[in-house]
């Protein structure tokens, strides 16, 4: 049932439908928000799938291979951002805390911020053993999804970095304000982005 | 019909005008019952300063859901499913039926580029990609009631060669092989389009066909042989022989 | 005539919810400074006035172009009168080809993206979604915010690249490769093309998840899925196929981009590029989303004709779950039939073969509703005031439109027609004419609720004729020339022979373009006469029942003073019980039956 009552918050009345309702509003966008990028990475993984049918050999003749074990480990360091993330948001459910707390944050942010720094070092490894973007569909397919991808969890660390700014000046408190549904949608957006890398690490580097 | 169709010089080029032709007929009668339906409702049924009651109706009785399943059903059987039936034989017995083995089709090598047709015959040894290949520009000359069959390549962007006279088009694809065949009904002089927006010159990209008997042809090839070995031994060395050509295979 | 007092709440003594007893007026204050109510709004009516501006300014840019693209076409080789100086100067006003490819891609770009776009979703989906589910704004304001300054950023950088070096983008409007690579096109314009369309697809997609999560999360108390008016289906739909292909074309644009700047190869291939990847993959992806794209066009369009057929025929809307679960089936279709538009690219046949079933098999959902429509104004009391002459439009054009869509639909056929005028003919018929028609529609229909005044009728029924005619005989000569086999994008048809007897057809459509264009011109000055001095419109000009109508106009900042509970259907009018009570023929949704 709807409530409809009016609650006050800094001098402008708004209508609250209570926080559990903002909640599942919020959910349901953020399932359509990931709808989306899941079409957008499967067309650019139906793209890599295209060229590579197509290929005559794949990797082509004389392509430097890509290496197997390093980026496994960048595949760690994502997942473990993410596992921090979930860790610090179930802690703070414990507590009642309306803020995640902050050596999570701080720890998932800088366990992104090395995924990726490993990401470009990986591309600057490639680079250095002759892979360029533009040397063929090989190096386009690496460079492009990689690249494209890194830059969504670069999206991802920006939005860790304004939780942990906001919540720096203490947690906004009201009905309608619940800031542990912010700290959960990034989350979400975190695991999915983690989904999305291990799909192209099979894809990529040992299909 | 009203427009001025292009003249129909191919053989199977009825087929298409057929096809329209029956589309264009039913859908016609469609679209009229349509319009009368509509005007007669506006004419008839209007307000008239509030004198007139509409009809209180959500539409859900059964005799509506009958009558919505029969015009879906006559537009489906009577429209789609005819059109695609006659579409999907014309296609698989005339349009798609590529003569591969049929001996007597010419084969002809088309490579586009901006903003011309460079088209390839095989020459006297029957094989491209070699020395004695008839190349020449902009200009396809193909003997009548022969099956003519094309492949296509693109050196740039994407273009498609259009015959309008021939009731067809394909387009030339660079890195892939399309492939269009016909056969014309009659000589003439026809022209070649280029239908797929390719630049800046994309409206230029215009070549010729030349329908000539079987041995007007022969006669023409043979002249064209002896130019093409002479452009060959006085042209530019950079380009090497059958630069644009490939094996018909390939 | 009968007019419901709403100002001081419902009245009527019908059974509340409790939940909705609270007393407390509803108000939720207006921002207050002007730059955070006009500019930096989170309110979804000023947004949708932002977004119906938006796109009003780019559509008169869009046809303008369409203008130029006719003289050229007309009159081949002379230069552009009046202003024609001042665009080309170089050319002493001439229209050169490369300006030609630039002002097609332009106009393609700008009418489908940044005109109809911003003005049907963005401006009346905004509007209209929250007013007519009864809710309060949408669900997430800041986003929806955003949208439109994702789009603002995407205009910006659009018009931007008609000012480069090397020019604007030339490669149509949809962008095939190689030719929209470097190879065909270099210079930062094209570049700024796959960004302008990029961030166009952002702001569609936020709009989308905001217009979807508030159908499902604000309707108001007692509005079931089914009790919501048709606009809304429309609208909620479109964001359904926006959120799901926007992203396809998006990852178009992603890899396009990549091959342009970083020198990758997926679209690239020919005959100097060693290891390249294939023109074709990027016709998938663009046709992709381009086939839902223009259902996401014309869905909005269904919605707001399918409601006005019945507002102003003063009839419900006949056989509303079949039109609902017909718009349904054609979106549930309208990712399967892309193929249609690479006919000709060298498609398998049995890929050919299934898209030409599928796209045929779209044809049954749409007569379905075309039946519909033709059954709500049949034995209706048709008003017919501007709003319905538009949407009657609508329907006519649509029939002509869709049934051309038929033949192409058709691979014999497609293999003659495919990329002639006569597939232009076909779309200009469905978007330039039925779309066009329905979005003038809803800005007169909905004119005094947005704005607090009425629109001119007399002036609106003279656009309205000269509109409909002159329109049907540019695309109706579009797809007779198309018949004949004159090509798409073509600079000069006279270079062929065969197209030489035609320029008096080109001629006459051209003329006939020009009087559509000149004829737009009354409607900027109805639009903006009646902004300035209409007549003051009352809550409910219309006489319907839907819940915008049971508040002011315009609304207040908070829509509806208390949430309204819903007791009826959207369409219902001629009620005989309703008569015999109330003595109108129409009842709010908030109403209960007599
Ligand atoms: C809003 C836009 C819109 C809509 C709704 C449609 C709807 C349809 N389109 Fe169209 N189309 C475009 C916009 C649109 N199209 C555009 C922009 C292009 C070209 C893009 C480019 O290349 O630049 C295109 C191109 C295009 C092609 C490719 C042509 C080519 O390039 O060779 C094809 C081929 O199948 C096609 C088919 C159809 C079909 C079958 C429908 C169907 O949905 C139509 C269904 C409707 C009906 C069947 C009519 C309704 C029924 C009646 C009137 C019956 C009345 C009678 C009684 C009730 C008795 N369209
Ligand atoms: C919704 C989309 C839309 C609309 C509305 C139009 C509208 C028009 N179009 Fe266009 N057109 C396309 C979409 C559209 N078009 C597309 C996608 C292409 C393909 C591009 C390509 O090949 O890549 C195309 C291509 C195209 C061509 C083919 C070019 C070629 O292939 O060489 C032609 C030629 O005649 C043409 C003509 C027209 C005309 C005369 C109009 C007229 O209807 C225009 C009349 C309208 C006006 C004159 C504007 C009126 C202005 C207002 C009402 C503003 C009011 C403002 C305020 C109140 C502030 N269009
Ligand atoms: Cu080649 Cu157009
Ligand atoms: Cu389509």
């Amino acid at each position: 049932m709807r409530s409809l009552a009016p609650a006050e918050v800094e001098g402008v009345v708004v209508d609250d439908r209570g926080a559990a309702a903002r909640e599942i509003d919020s959910l349901v966008g953020m399932a359509i928000f990931l709808a989306a990028w899941a079409m957008l990475f499967a067309a650019l993984f139906l793209a890599y799938g295209v060229v590579r049918v197509q290929a005559a050999e794949w990797p082509p003749f004389g392509a430097p291979r890509l290496p197997r074990a390093a980026p496994a480990l960048n595949t760690l360091l994502l997942v473990a951002a993410g596992l921090t993330l979930r860790r610090g948001l179930a802690r703070a459910r414990r507590r009642h805390d309306a803020r995640v707390p902050r050596p999570a944050l701080l720890a998932s942010i800088l366990l992104g911020l090395a995924f990726l720094g490993a990401q470009i070092a990986l591309g600057q490894v490639m680079r250095a053993r002759g892979l360029l973007p533009s040397s063929g569909v090989y190096g386009s397919v690496f460079f492009a999804l990689t690249g494209f991808h890194a830059l969504h969890v670069l999206g991802g660390l920006c939005a860790l970095a304004w939780l942990a700014l906001r919540d720096r000046r203490g947690p906004r408190p009201g009905p309608g304000a619940e800031p542990l549904r912010a700290a959960r949608l990034v989350a979400l957006y975190w695991d999915f982005m983690a989904v999305v890398w291990l799909l192209m690490y099979l894809a990529i580097f040992w299909l | 019909m009203i427009a001025p169709l292009p003249h129909d010089a191919s053989v199977n080029g009825h087929l298409v005008d057929g096809i329209f032709r029956y589309i264009g007929v039913t859908t016609t009668a469609c679209f009229l019952v349509m319009a009368v339906v509509l005007f007669a409702a506006v004419a008839f049924h209007r307000d008239r300063g509030g004198r007139r009651q509409a009809r209180y109706t959500h539409g859900n009785g059964r005799a509506a859901g009958v009558m919505s399943v029969l015009v879906a059903a006559a537009i489906f059987f009577g429209i789609d499913a005819v059109a695609l039936r006659r579409s999907a034989s014309d296609l698989r017995d005339h349009f798609w039926r590529f003569p591969d083995r049929d001996p007597s089709a010419l084969r002809v090598e088309v490579t586009a580029q901006q903003w011309a047709w460079t088209v390839r015959y095989a020459g006297a040894d029957g094989r491209f990609d070699t020395a004695d290949d008839i190349v020449t520009l902009n200009e396809l000359h193909v003997p009548v009631a022969t099956p003519i069959y094309l492949k296509l390549r693109s050196k740039d962007v994407v273009h498609s060669f259009y015959l309008p006279n021939f009731r067809t088009k394909i387009d030339a694809v660079p890195g892939s092989t399309t492939r269009l065949w016909f056969e014309a009904r009659e000589t003439g002089l026809y022209e070649v389009g280029c239908a797929q927006h390719c630049g800046v010159s994309h409206y230029k990209m215009r070549g010729l066909l030349t329908v000539t008997s079987a041995g007007e042809f022969r006669r023409w090839a043979e002249r064209a042989a002896a130019d093409s070995a002479l452009r060959r031994d006085n042209g530019p060395p950079a380009e090497p022989a059958g630069a644009d050509g490939w094996d018909w295979e390939s | 005539m009968p007019e419901r007092q709403v100002e001081g709440g419902p009245e009527g003594a019908w059974p509340r919810d409790e939940a909705s007893e609270s007393d407390a007026p509803m108000t939720r204050a207006t921002p207050p400074g002007f730059w955070r109510r006009y500019v930096f709004s989170t309110d979804h009516k000023v947004i949708a006035r932002q977004f119906l501006f938006l796109g009003l300014v780019f559509l008169a840019v869009g046809g303008f172009l369409a203008m130029l693209i006719r003289w050229q076409l007309a009159n081949p080789g002379v230069p552009f009168p009046l202003v024609g100086k001042l665009i080309y100067g170089a050319s002493g006003g001439l229209i050169s080809p490369a300006a030609y490819t630039a002002l097609f891609t332009m106009h393609g770009t700008i009418m489908i993206f940044f005109a109809i776009t911003p003005i049907l979703i963005g401006g009346f989906g905004n509007f209209c979604i929250p007013l007519l589910i009864g809710a309060r704004d949408m669900v997430f304001p800041t986003l929806n915010m955003l949208s439109f300054w994702a789009m603002f950023l995407a205009t910006a950088v659009l018009t931007a690249s008609f000012f480069v070096p090397l020019g604007a983008p030339q490669a149509g409007w949809t962008g095939y490769p190689t030719l929209s690579t470097a190879i065909g096109t270099p210079g930062p314009g094209q570049t700024m093309w796959t960004v302008a369309v990029y961030f166009n697809g952002a702001s569609s997609i936020m709009g989308a998840v905001n217009y979807i999560t508030t159908v499902i999360r604000l309707r108001a108390p007692g509005m079931g899925y089914f009790k919501m008016p048709l606009t809304v289906w429309g609208f909620w739909l479109t964001s359904m196929l926006n959120a799901l292909f926007v992203p396809v074309l998006a990852a178009g644009m992603v890899l396009l981009f990549f091959d342009r700047v970083f020198g990758t190869k997926f679209f690239i291939a020919g005959a100097a590029v060693k290891g390249g990847g294939d023109p074709i993959l990027y016709q998938h992806l663009f046709w992709l989303f381009g086939h839902p794209e223009v259902y996401i066009l014309i869905l909005p369009a269904w919605g707001i004709v399918s409601d006005l057929l019945s507002f102003f025929a003063r009839k419900p809307a006949f056989g509303y779950r079949v039109t609902v679960w017909s718009m349904i089936a054609i979106v549930v279709l309208s990712a399967l039939v892309y193929g249609h538009h690479m006919f000709v690219t060298g498609m398998s046949p049995m890929l050919g073969e299934s898209f030409m079933l599928l796209t045929m098999i779209i044809s049954v959902p749409a007569v379905l509703m075309f039946f519909n429509w033709l059954g709500t104004i049949w034995r209706g009391a048709m008003r017919t005031r501007t709003p319905m002459l538009f949407a009657l439009g609508l329907v006519f054009t649509f029939g002509i439109g869709g049934l051309t869509g038929l033949f192409l639909a058709d691979i014999t056929a497609d293999m003659y027609l495919h990329d002639t005028y006569f597939v232009v003919g076909h779309f200009h018929l469905i978007m330039a004419a039925a779309v066009l028609l329905a979005s003038f529609a809803a800005i007169h229909y909905w004119f005094p609720k947005m704005f607090g005044r009425m629109m001119n009728e007399p002036l609106g029924k003279l656009h309205f004729w000269l509109t409909i005619i002159s329109l049907n005989l540019v695309f109706c000569g579009q797809l007779l020339i198309g018949y004949a086999g004159m090509q798409r994008r073509l600079y000069d048809p006279s270079v062929y022979d065969f197209l030489k007897p035609l320029l008096w057809l080109n001629r006459g459509i051209s003329h006939a373009a020009f009087v559509l264009g000149a004829a737009q011109l009354l409607f900027v000055i109805n639009f903006f006469w009646s902004l300035a001095r209409g007549r003051r419109a009352d809550n409910n000009p219309w006489q319907v029942g839907t819940l915008e109508w049971t508040v002011p106009s315009p609304p207040p900042h908070h829509n509806f003073d208390r949430l309204p509970v819903v007791r009826q259907g959207p369409h219902e009018l001629g009620n005989p019980r309703v008569r015999d009570a109330l003595g109108r023929d129409w009842i709010a949704q908030d109403e209960d039956l007599p």
